[in-house]
């Protein structure tokens, strides 16, 4: 709001001048003076005198007065009736309001400036026929905007519910809708005038607006024009007057935006393409079978209220031809998890710590943007979660998987295009070759995420991480999809990473699986083992919280997690599940463990796991 | 295909509306044009002269009779005779309007030109040197009027630098060079406000694609920066350009209109300035058709564009 005080008070600057124009002790603006013509400034008149020597600030002061009227009296009655009948026509709904409000769209068909000069032509100059004429050109605008604003409205809960405790329809519009749509209708209000500025000074400076001698700032460029060469100055106060005022109206019409829709404020946060990420020590792994080898993983994001880490201390390890699963709840850090580890995090956030060996050589947290760049789709791709919104709108397919191919490859076109259509259909799409040509609209949305896959494996990579990628697919797709991504692990050899919040999928693709809560991994394990006997409260609690898959009646109903997971704000200072778990002890309020190797290949940082084991019999193990 | 006749089809009875409006505007606004025509001087005017033109002009017909001639001449590119001095008002058109179109063609390509590299710029770096310092200017160049700036490039250029070719207007076939020196300066007076426009328009729309999931997908490929930047980022933010310029092009030939006055450049805007002040309203009228035909054409163009540019238009 205080962004706002600026043109606000600029604005009312320039109103109350005009306002005061008769009380202000100033010489009239009519009275001429052919004796001083073109004088310079002095003390008599501030500002000189124009080429009938009338006082230019007399003038320009009472211009303001042409220039608000115009713009003010437009404004104000094409707001008006503009929005009552946008609201009424949205209100009342039905073809004949709809067609009524489409009728003004002619208004649209024409130029401004013309449709204006049509309708001096025909009544004649002056200021009421220039307000009458800009309120028809701003018409249109309002009643749009208060039509859409009313029909987006009035299907709103809240209205609804006044609708059924019986208040009027007049009342619901007058108190419900009208503020409702308040704000844009202001926002418009105030571009329209600085429009309705424009336009009258425009139309002045071509002599069809304003009638001399009443002064208007149009009106004195114009004249101020043939005399320019003895007294650019002239020139100068009008041109002043018109782009402050025009400048307030828009910079106002901004800031009430950006006030309205906190999204399109500047965004301060500097962003660029290749963060540095400086990091704290972490040590890499001697070069084995295994394919990468995280440590420590911590990813920091700046927030006004301090910083916040949405992943912190993740480790795990994965082997080639190994998928490991990554379970969590929204907002367990998961997915920022196998953002990070291709470098590509949002702006905001960077790694702050850890390492994360590929192939027991190169830690990709440390790599340079271009070398990271050389490994992204050779080495290491991804699967999104939402192939709608993961591939190019405006681009075919086919051209999206070559770009994978050619980004790491010299091909030539029917190379690549024959590499196109064997991907295509490796990941069972029908007809390549025509799909290869499809646009991804036109595709199903499961067929959408086949082509995403293909365009992940394009260019021969060794490890997959794909960031749930069926949750946007029906039950069906989703069985078919994580079939043809076993068969793809199996058959390449990939190392997989397998993001997702479904504990049946984790049953049914990984080998093993780390169970993130809160930004770090609680538990980790083989998939069988922690399904049979979880080493975690949390882990547990997750499988008491699944559907059971045996028959309804025996199997009884799923239990859910009391409480809710922790603001990353305001962690607690110890096991950051304590606060939701049965288990808790004294101590877990407190200490916060590491992720400890409880018993061969099983990591918890739980360390009352052969009591939680021992609680109620092991529950059925899913099919691994 | 389909889609694109519909489309055709559409600024068909746009221009037919269009058409309709100005005739009904004409002949429904109280006031007679007869009558308007001949009180010049201020008293009242002959009831006799009057009737006299209204039955010369045709006024006295009925008025489905004048609108159905009206259609009937317009087919024929007829727009009816200017009253000042009874020449073709079609051919007066004819011999102004490529010189008002060379000079919004020339305006547009300076426009985009500096507007969508700048805001492409700008909007790769939010809160850069660029962004800050484009801010700024964009703001002030869309707050000066055209005309504002026309006059006082008039000011510096001509009367303080002695420029000659600051104003006028010189046929391509008599000097190549003259040509473009005097096409210069308006079109560079129109370029600076649409210009800005597009600059800010370009940078909120790269702002806006940048974080697009599919500019992600294309870093996670491997894809070089670059080439991330032409074929991901740009090509998705062409379409709200696209957009905003068709909704600007109002805007943009209201001011083609006031630079010409300025400049003294003999398109469409003099002839339309002389006929309001002689009331030839059939030259007016003719203007007012011709630009905003003009105006619907530019918009289908437009249109088209948009749907070559943005696929999931086309099946609509």
């Amino acid at each position: 709001m205080r962004r706002l005080l600026m043109p606000g008070g600029m604005i009312l600057l320039i109103l109350a001048a005009a306002l005061a124009a008769p009380v202000l002790p100033l010489p009239a603006p009519l009275a001429m003076d052919i004796m001083h013509r073109l004088a310079p400034p002095s003390v008599a008149h501030w500002l000189g005198t124009d080429e009938f020597g009338r006082d230019e600030l007399s003038r320009l002061i009472w211009g303001a007065r042409a220039s608000l009227a115009v713009a003010g009296g437009s404004t104000a009655i094409a707001a008006a009736i503009g929005t009552s009948l946008g609201v009424i026509g949205g209100y009342l709904r039905g073809l004949p309001a709809f067609l009524a409000i489409r009728a003004m769209d002619v208004v649209l068909c024409f130029p401004p400036l013309l449709l204006a000069v049509l309708i001096v032509t025909l009544v004649g100059p002056g200021i009421v026929t220039l307000i009458v004429a800009l309120s028809i050109l701003f018409l249109p605008g309002f009643t749009r905007l208060a039509y859409a604003g009313v029909l987006q409205t009035r299907n709103l809960d809240y209205v609804e519910a006044q609708r059924v405790l019986g208040a009027g329809r007049a009342r619901i519009m007058l108190r419900t809708i009208l503020p409702n749509i308040a704000g844009p209708i202001l926002v418009q209000a105030s571009l329209t005038a600085a429009a309705a500025v424009v336009l009258e000074a425009g139309l002045s400076f071509l002599g069809l607006g304003v009638v001399p001698p009443t002064p208007s700032w149009g009106l004195m460029v114009r004249s101020a024009r043939e005399v320019m060469g003895q007294a650019p100055l002239l020139l100068l106060w009008p041109c002043l007057a018109l782009s402050l005022t025009i400048l307030a109206l828009n910079l106002l019409c901004d800031r009430l935006r950006d006030a309205l829709d906190p999204q399109t404020a500047p965004r301060r946060r500097r962003r660029t393409m290749a963060a540095a990420r400086p990091l704290a020590g972490a040590a890499a792994t001697d070069g084995d079978a295994t394919l990468l080898a995280v440590d420590g993983l911590t990813v920091e994001i700046a927030t006004p209220r301090g910083p916040i880490r949405p992943v912190r201390d993740v480790s795990f390890s994965l082997g080639a031809g190994e998928t490991l699963a990554i379970v969590g709840e929204s907002g367990s850090g998961k997915s920022v998890t196998g953002l990070a580890l291709l470098g590509l995090l949002p702006g905001a956030a960077r790694v702050s710590h850890g390492a994360a060996v590929y192939a027991g050589t190169t830690d990709l947290l440390r790599c340079q943007e271009a070398s990271l760049r050389a490994l992204r789709g050779s080495h290491l791709a991804m699967v999104f979660q939402d192939p709608m919104s993961a591939l190019n709108p405006v681009h075919r397919v086919g051209d999206q998987i070559a770009e994978a191919i050619l980004a790491h490859a010299r091909l030539d076109a029917k190379a690549v295009r024959a590499r196109v259509v064997a991907l295509l259909r490796r990941v069972g799409i029908p007809a390549p070759v025509a799909r290869a040509r499809a646009f991804p609209h036109e595709m199903s949305g499961g067929m959408r995420q086949r082509a995403m896959i293909a365009m992940a494996i394009a260019a021969g990579p060794r490890l997959l991480i794909a960031d749930e990628p069926t949750t946007a697919l029906d039950v069906t797709i989703e069985a078919q999809v994580l079939d043809l991504l076993a068969a793809l692990q199996r058959s390449e050899g990939l190392g997989m990473i397998f993001i997702t919040h479904s504990l049946p999928v984790v049953a049914r693709i990984a080998d093993r699986v780390a169970v993130m809560y809160a930004g770090e991994v609680l538990e980790q394990g083989p998939v069988a083992e922690i399904f049979a006997r979880p080493l975690h409260p949390y882990t547990r609690a997750l499988l008491d919280s699944m559907v059971p898959e045996g028959d309804g009646a025996e199997a009884g109903l799923p239990a859910g997690i009391a409480g809710n997971v922790p603001s990353l704000l305001d962690l607690p200072p110890g096991c950051s599940f304590a606060p939701r778990c049965a288990l808790r002890r004294p101590a877990c309020e407190t200490l916060r463990l590491p992720l400890n190797e409880v018993a061969p290949g099983r990591f918890s940082r739980c360390p009352y796991g052969r009591e939680i084991a021992a609680m109620a019999a092991p529950i059925p193990a899913a099919r691994a | 295909m389909a889609w694109v006749l519909r489309r055709i089809g559409a600024s068909l009875l746009l221009v037919w509306v269009v058409v309709t409006v100005v005739f009904m505007a004409i002949h429904l606004v109280p006031g007679d044009p007869a009558e308007l025509l001949l009180s010049q001087g201020g008293s009242a005017p002959d009831p006799a002269a009057v009737a006299a033109l209204r039955g010369q002009l045709g006024l006295d017909r009925p008025l489905l009779a004048q609108y159905g001639s009206d259609l009937v001449g317009l087919l024929h590119g007829d727009l009816g005779l200017s009253l000042q001095d009874q020449s073709p008002v079609a051919a007066d058109i004819a011999q102004r309007l490529p010189r008002t179109i060379e000079l919004l063609c020339a305006a547009s390509i300076l426009a985009l030109g500096f507007g969508v590299p700048l805001g492409t710029l700008a909007g790769i770096a939010p809160g850069g040197m660029l962004d800050r310092a484009g801010a700024a200017v964009s703001a002030l160049l869309l707050s000066v009027p055209v005309f504002v700036v026309g006059t006082l490039l008039v000011l510096v250029f001509a009367e303080q630098l002695g420029w000659a070719d600051a104003g006028g207007f010189v046929p391509i076939d008599r000097s190549l060079a003259g040509h473009f020196a005097h096409l210069a300066m308006p079109a560079l007076t129109i370029a600076l406000g649409l210009g800005a426009m597009l600059y800010r328009i370009t940078r909120a729309a790269v702002l806006d694609v940048a974080l697009r999931d599919y500019v992600r997908t294309a870093r996670a490929k491997g894809v070089a920066p670059r080439r991330i930047l032409w074929r991901h980022v740009l090509r998705n933010a062409l379409s709200p350009v696209v957009t905003v310029f068709g909704l600007q092009f109002g805007a943009l030939i209201g001011g083609t209109v006031l630079v010409e006055y300025v400049f003294n450049y003999p398109g469409l805007s003099g002839l339309l300035v002389d006929a309001v002040n002689a009331r030839d309203y059939p030259l007016v009228q003719g203007i007012v058709l011709v630009i905003s035909v003009l105006f619907v054409a530019i918009n289908l163009t437009l249109d088209l564009l948009y749907a070559a540019l943005d696929p999931r238009v086309r099946g609509r």
